[in-house]
């Protein structure tokens, strides 16, 4: 108690910095003046009796050191000092600080944004909601077919059966039709069992969510929450807004609620807007098989770890549940049992092979600044060579190895903890750069990244790890430092630093690697956009449409696409229509399909498959994808001709070798089909991709809900044919909304744009290193240089020329640097043809590359070189 | 840094506590006098080192300071004990008066009275 007091009056003292010696001066002065008239009356003479006065008190500076280590914190008053004079140190080296600060933010700034990533994907997986990483997802898993999902009765069963997790939620994904009649716009919401907002432990931002029993018997409650956004930009944010009707699919439904600024549903990273109890299904999508149906597993389930349980009691409650139902209702669920999964590991989302790439991309980003980290040691051991003298003097003045090496620590941690507020404050700017950039797509996606406390934290705790590891070379250097020998010179011959030699070498070697990855990334997509696709995508316009929430038969699907297709031809403006189910080069890919084809049997296990597309006849036409042999399909209404196929180049030379396709007959899960036409092979996955066997299908033999619309324009400006397909669309149905209307052009952009990511960052990275490998060089060679000031003298004063000295200095550096340079080159070699051109030698690339690197490198060497042999050689002889 | 004389330190301070209370509030040189007194030659040299350990009782709150006037109209720091220190020092006069005794009795003992 009483020393806590104590501590915290030194604890205020140091803070408010008051001063102390003024008042213990004057109780010194007036000690011994009382002490002298003591003297004086005891009858010494006056300049005798203050003497003896003085003599008495004792030793005045040791007394004031007590008193003033008394009175604060001593330790803490030092750092503090440190701190202000590491500030003087640094602003003296504006430059070279610059450079170190600036190189560490970099470094911090991307491993910090990288880790928000995985921090939003591991820790954080749903958005708004607390303690996410709690919630696990409850997957049935078919020996088959993978994940299939769970059926509604089977999520009613479930909840009772796995005690460990409290509150199963299940929801699933929908298309809505949202709007009055002639203005619909199409989004996507969830259908949700009567827990889910209460399980998730969401507050709603207005209203109320939907309750328990408004989802318990088939289509009572016509209820709906909305998202944050879509209350927002539909109801500019009215309160009035709850209460109100709103028209989804076609049926009213009134809004009760609004969900909290950040969640986006539960299957990230899409997007949703509405939330709709589960039992509207039949209602909204005419599907009463839904709720009612075992073998329909539409609903995703998730559910919370109760406290105390764990994941493995869960999966095993969850094994047997499914065990017994598959007993009890084998039809639906024979072979099916399930599996408990965090979020990240979700079969359905992209989570999985994020997480793993954005692993590999930390890891680099941590080596990355461990080279930033040995750059900046070097620079320090280069400046600290010549700061020998004052470390010296600061030995001698009783300094101890610990207020040295606190005095250096205290310098290389301001400068650490600089550049990690810097990088903190760009990788705020970066993640709120990123979370702006629409993804677009068929689907809403979002990601919400942040930089919150945890991230803050760690860029701090980078900053603190590389301020200690670049640290401790000067530390140790001059904490050793012998004092004789550091007063007396300030340059003898060092011992030749291998380690740091060998750094040099490594960062080269890196920086060739990356340069060329670089260099070689940025190329293919270069020639992405410039390769010819094989189909024609100027001119032609794509729309989709979607079916689903009407339940329409095959024969009004088939009837539907007919009559669309018909008006749509009709229009001046438009030379050709046409409609399939996948557009090429989609950022979701296009569907391979197993098949067996008349005249090929393979050998080997596994099966056949082939990229396949389900097209209206003119479709080729539209794609301007010439038919080599054979004719285009039947006709919509044409209901005499048999199922048809047509094949591509491709398909013809690997199944059929070559010989006569026509008339052969090709076996899918779907039936049996003549093929009637070979097609020209066309880009269809990505560019750049080796040719791809493809069947086409007919659109008559396989409709389907779901249409993309390709239309070819005369005029040549495709856009303009916006409205007029929209029109077109109304008039057929007027609840049926047009959407995803896009340029051909605009389409192959967003494929282009996944690739796109990397290629910047290897645009932002390529420059970086190679001035992270021009940084590290230049700090080797100005430490070798600082070192070595008297033997350069010597041979300049014995009449070497400044120029040899020059060339001899880069001559020794620039050994390890070729040895790096080639290492990293033939690294980057080997990978590049085992890996990305697959045999092919990028010659400029390779070429190129190298030629810059060193020669940026020779530069690095050139500058501190050249200063080096500048030097007056009798000064530097006298400055011994 | 280290302490020179922990013991010192201890003891000096019990005897600040005990002139306070006996003298009532005193300024340093009369603090310094009156235990230079009684104790004969701790004081006699280095009577700074009263200094640093005032200001540690202040800082524990067993004594306060405030400015006066001295007996010869000099403004002079005087120092008071407080009610802590008082109680303080009541604690530690019984602790060292049972250690002196115990001490006294181990000094006493002679070899025949422990047998």
């Amino acid at each position: 108690m009483r020393s806590l007091r104590r501590f915290l009056h030194r604890v205020v003292n140091v803070m408010t910095g008051r001063a102390p010696d003024e008042r213990l001066r004057e109780e010194i002065e007036e000690h011994i003046a009382l002490q002298t008239e003591e003297n004086l009356r005891a009858g010494w003479s006056p300049v005798e009796a203050r003497r003896q006065a003085m003599l008495k008190f004792g030793g005045v500076e040791a007394m004031k050191q007590d008193y003033r280590a008394e009175r604060g914190l001593l330790f803490i008053e030092n750092l503090l000092g440190d701190f202000g004079n590491a500030g003087r140190t640094i602003r003296r080296m504006p430059g070279l600080a610059a450079v170190i600060i600036v190189s560490l933010a970099i470094g911090i700034g991307v491993n910090t944004t990288i880790f928000s990533w995985i921090q939003m994907i591991l820790l954080e997986p749903l958005p708004g909601v607390r303690g996410a990483s709690n919630f696990l997802l409850v997957e049935p898993r078919s020996e088959t077919s993978g994940y299939p999902g769970a059926s509604w009765l089977e999520y009613r069963a479930l909840r009772t059966q796995v005690p460990a997790l409290r509150d199963l939620v299940a929801s699933q994904m929908v298309p809505f039709n949202v709007g009055e009649t002639g203005q619909t716009e199409r989004t996507h919401g969830q259908l949700v069992s009567g827990n889910y907002f209460s399980a998730l432990g969401l507050k709603p931002a207005m209203g109320r969510f939907i309750r328990p029993e408004e989802a318990e018997r088939p289509g009572t409650e016509p209820v709906v929450v909305i998202s944050y956004d879509y209350w927002q930009t539909r109801f500019r944010g009215a309160p009035r807004a709850v209460g109100q009707k709103v028209r989804v699919n076609g049926r009213d439904l009134i809004v009760i609620g609004v969900a909290p600024r950040e969640f986006q549903g539960t299957m990230l990273p899409l997007k949703f807007e509405l939330w709709a109890p589960a039992t509207l299904a039949p209602a909204l999508l005419g599907r009463t098989r839904d709720l009612e149906d075992r073998s329909v597993r539409a609903f995703s389930l998730i559910g919370m770890l109760k406290p105390g349980a764990t994941r493995q009691e869960a999966q095993a409650e969850f094994s047997t549940a499914m065990a017994q139902l598959a007993r009890d209702y084998p039809e639906a669920s024979a072979g099916i049992g399930g599996e408990i999964l965090p979020f990240w590991d979700t079969p359905r989302g992209p989570q999985r092979m994020l997480i793993s790439g954005l692993a590999v991309l930390q890891s680099v980003m941590l080596l990355l600044l461990l080279a930033v980290c040995g750059n900046t040691a070097n620079l320090m051991l280069a400046r600290g060579s010549t700061r020998q003298r004052e470390m010296a003097v600061r030995v001698a003045l009783g300094a101890g190895p610990w207020r040295i090496v606190s005095l250096v620590l205290s310098e290389n941690m301001l400068l650490a903890l600089l550049g990690a507020s810097l990088g903190a404050a760009m990788a705020v700017w970066g993640t709120t750069a990123l979370r702006v950039a629409p993804i677009i797509g068929a689907f809403p996606i979002l990601f919400q990244t942040r930089v919150d406390e945890l991230t803050l934290a760690f860029a701090i705790l980078l900053g603190a790890a590389c301020g200690l590891i670049f640290s401790a070379a000067p530390a140790v250097h001059l904490a050793r430092l012998d004092l004789g020998d550091g007063l007396r010179s300030s340059s003898n011959t060092p011992p030749r630093s291998r380690a740091r030699r060998v750094l040099m070498g490594v960062e080269v070697g890196l920086a060739m690697v990356v340069l060329i990855a670089a260099a070689l990334f940025l190329e293919s997509f270069r020639s992405a956009r410039q390769t010819d696709p094989r189909f024609q995508p100027e001119g032609v316009l794509l729309a989709a449409y979607d079916l689903s929430g009407r339940n329409p038969d095959q024969a009004s699907e088939r009837e539907f696409a007919a009559r669309l297709l018909e008006r749509l031809r009709s229009l001046p403006d438009v030379q050709a229509a046409a409609i399939a189910t996948n557009v090429p080069l989609d950022l979701h890919g296009i569907p391979a399909r197993p098949f067996t084809v008349e005249g090929h049997v393979r050998t080997e296990a596994g099966q056949d498959r082939a990229i396949s597309n389900t097209v209206t006849p003119g479709y080729f036409k539209v794609m301007a994808i010439p038919l080599f042999e054979g004719n285009d399909f039947a006709e919509m209404r044409d209901r005499a001709a048999p199922p048809q196929a047509i094949v591509n180049e491709e398909f013809v030379r690997r199944y059929l070798k070559g010989a006569d396709a026509i008339g052969r007959r090709i076996q899918t899960r779907a039936g049996s089909f003549a093929i009637i036409g070979v097609a020209r092979d066309s880009v269809y996955e990505a560019f750049g991709e080796p040719a791809q066997p493809a069947v086409y299908f007919s659109y008559r033999d396989l409709p389907w809900s779901h249409g993309e619309i390709h239309m070819r324009t005369r005029s040549g400006n495709e856009t303009a044919l916006t409205s007029e397909a929209r029109a077109v669309l109304r008039d057929l149905d007027p609840m049926l909304p047009l959407y995803d209307v896009r340029t051909f052009s605009q389409h192959i952009d967003r494929n282009l744009f996944l690739r796109r990511i990397p290629a910047r960052m290897f645009v932002v990275l390529g420059p970086l290193l190679l001035g992270l490998a021009a940084i590290g060089i230049y700090a080797v060679v100005s430490y070798a240089v600082a070192r070595r000031t008297r033997e350069i003298g010597v041979r300049l004063a014995f009449g070497a020329t400044s120029g040899r000295v020059v060339l001899q200095i880069i001559r020794e550096n620039l050994g390890a640097i070729t040895w790096g340079a080639a290492i990293g080159w033939i690294l980057a070699l080997v990978i590049s043809i085992h890996a990305i051109t697959k045999g092919v030698v990028n010659l400029p690339v390779f070429t190129g590359v190298p030629a810059i690197l060193l020669g940026v490198a020779t530069l690095a060497c050139w500058i501190p070189a050249r200063r080096a042999s500048r030097i007056d050689p009798m000064a530097a002889l006298r400055h011994e | 840094m280290k302490q020179k004389t922990d013991v010192l330190q201890g003891t000096l301070a019990l005897m600040v506590l005990k002139t306070l209370d006996v003298l009532g509030p005193q300024h340093g040189y009369g603090i310094a006098r009156r235990i230079e007194q009684i104790s004969g030659d701790l004081l006699a040299v280095n009577q700074g080192t009263l200094y640093p350990v005032l200001l540690k009782l202040e800082q524990e709150g067993a004594i306060a300071s405030e400015w006066g006037a001295s007996e010869n109209n000099r403004r002079a720091r005087f120092y008071r004990l407080t009610r802590e220190g008082r109680k303080q020092l009541q604690a530690e006069t019984q602790d060292w008066e049972r250690t002196a005794a115990i001490i006294a009795r181990f000094f006493d003992a002679k070899a025949e009275n422990l047998s």
